[in-house]
């Protein structure tokens, strides 16, 4: 039997590819909410808009952080996560979180008490950091993923631009729903970005089906069998398809919008949870015994 | 210094899993932990049908890929290579579990140390001493047995195989055991493209 032909075996004691299972949906709803928090706050920041920074601050300081927490086997030693940015993705991620609480929520502050001059140096300088450590935040976690040489599917470069990518277009599409006047603005980029996101989808899944056993065998469970439907459907159909042809033909009517923004929502959820899901390890002998 | 390390002989594995027996009471293993599994695979077509039992466990990379995610520095290589989690530092992100391209890690889930072995709550004699080695929800991993190895015995899998087909030893000492079955017998490491450069190795 071929490597290929071997099945997919779960726990059991038999040779074959097993799913992993450490990370599952408190770490998807982590990564959805953290990037989405981020990408809302690096877009509010671009556009100036305090009330959208908060949003962004609030959605990834508590949900990413509660879900982080509930994902956690000792919760109450978190804080040694931050101990190896030498090394460790996560240290370095969590750093970014710490930096995007602080250098965002000063911003925030001078924003809406307007103790400083907007264009003052020091608040040129926090909105810069601020910036950069929300980039850190919609990045690290595609990063993390795309170092695991284990999960065949996860390890490529698309997978911190798929992050990057859905971030932003997540918090374009919070905005665009809820201000409905920066519609203008915001159009083509949200249907520019739901290209991309086509793309980086199409990248990813040609990558994986040539890509080595481990690979082929996520992209099978993606595309053809047990995830297929919901990868299709919510993924390609609600998170792509459908806010592209909304956006294109009706964008700038509010409940359009805020349709579009919901499918790209769910397809953003989706795909981060099935990106887990069909992660899995190749059979520990690639030679015949 | 020793550089442990140790072979399969898949000639000689009988699939009897003694050495998981083993592993699970010398690390007093909660229900649904295993540091060591002996995997099956049955190959051929009809009449020529043959199953191989493939051991394995932790490799011991030196290259460990879960040493280098940890983000709390709990996973780290001891100086005689073995790779070690120190139960004190780790948080159960499970960083180093999706990096492992073996999948040789195992979640101490909390519940396993409250209810016990019979779910009863009450935890047994065996567990009650076993246990406190672990923090519960840590994410851990087999260590070659590194008490017995500092004792000077075998790891508690390799001294219970029936038929010798662990055998564990000094990867340096060109003399022994496990050093000469794989230069003899043309040992190879599991999932070499990997890049982990494992110290264990099967023949056969």
């Amino acid at each position: 039997m071929a490597i290929n032909d071997l099945p997919i075996v779960g726990d059991s004691f038999a040779l074959g590819y097993r799913f992993q299972r450490y990370w599952d949906t408190p770490m998807a709803n982590a990564f959805f909410f953290g990037e989405l928090g981020a990408g809302l706050f690096f877009v509010s920041l671009l556009l100036g808009s305090a009330q959208g920074m908060l949003a962004g601050l609030l959605i990834t300081g508590l949900l990413k952080t509660y879900f982080h927490l509930s994902h956690m086997g000792v919760p109450k030693r978190s804080w040694r996560a931050i101990m190896r940015p030498d090394r460790s993705w996560v240290s370095r991620g969590l750093l970014g979180i710490v930096g995007l609480m602080g250098f965002g929520g000063a911003t925030v502050l001078i924003a809406w008490t307007g103790i400083l001059a907007p264009d003052s140096l020091l608040v040129l300088l926090l909105k810069f950091a601020a910036g950069a450590a929300a980039l850190v935040v919609m990045t690290y976690q595609g990063l993390a993923m795309s170092h695991s040489t284990a999960i065949a599917f996860w390890n490529t470069g698309l997978m911190p631009v798929a992050s990057l990518a859905y971030a932003m277009t997540g918090g374009v599409m919070l905005l665009l729903a809820a201000v409905p006047e920066s519609a203008q603005s915001l159009l083509p980029v949200a249907l520019l970005l739901h290209l991309c996101i086509a793309a980086i989808l199409l990248s990813m899944l040609h990558a994986a089906r040539h890509g080595s056993p481990g690979a082929r065998k996520s992209a099978e469970l993606l595309t053809r069998t047990t995830y297929a439907k919901w990868f299709l459907v919510l993924v390609c159909g609600a998170g792509v398809l459908l806010p592209v042809l909304l956006l294109w033909l009706a964008g700038s009517v509010p409940t359009v919008a805020l349709t579009a923004a919901a499918g790209t929502l769910a397809g953003y959820y989706t795909f981060r949870l099935l990106v887990f899901k069909a992660g899995v390890y190749e059979p520990i002998m690639s030679f015949r015994p | 210094m020793a550089r442990y390390g140790m072979v399969f002989d898949l000639k000689r594995c009988i699939g009897c899993n003694a050495c998981v027996v083993a592993c699970k009471q010398e690390n007093a293993l909660p229900e649904g932990v295993f540091f060591t599994r002996t995997l099956s695979e049955e190959y051929g077509v009809y009449p020529a049908v043959n199953r191989v039992y493939i051991p394995t466990l932790c490799n011991h990379c030196e290259d460990a890929p879960c040493e280098k995610v940890c983000p709390s520095g709990a996973t780290y290589t001891r100086p005689d290579g073995i790779v070690m989690v120190n139960p004190e530092t780790c948080i159960g992100c499970g960083s180093c579990a999706v990096a492992c391209p073996y999948d040789q890690r195992s979640e101490m889930k909390a519940e396993s140390f409250k209810d016990g072995l019979f779910g009863t709550g009450e935890l047994t004699p065996f567990e009650q001493q076993g246990y406190p080695r672990y923090t519960p929800g840590m994410v851990t991993k087999c260590d070659f047995c590194s008490g017995r190895v500092d004792a000077g015995l075998d790891p508690a899998c390799v001294v219970t195989c029936p038929t010798e087909a662990r055998i564990f030893g000094d990867l340096d000492d060109p003399e022994s055991k496990p050093s000469q079955l794989i230069r003899e017998r043309n040992g190879r490491p599991p999932l070499p493209e990997k890049n982990t450069r494992p110290k264990v190795y099967y023949i056969d």
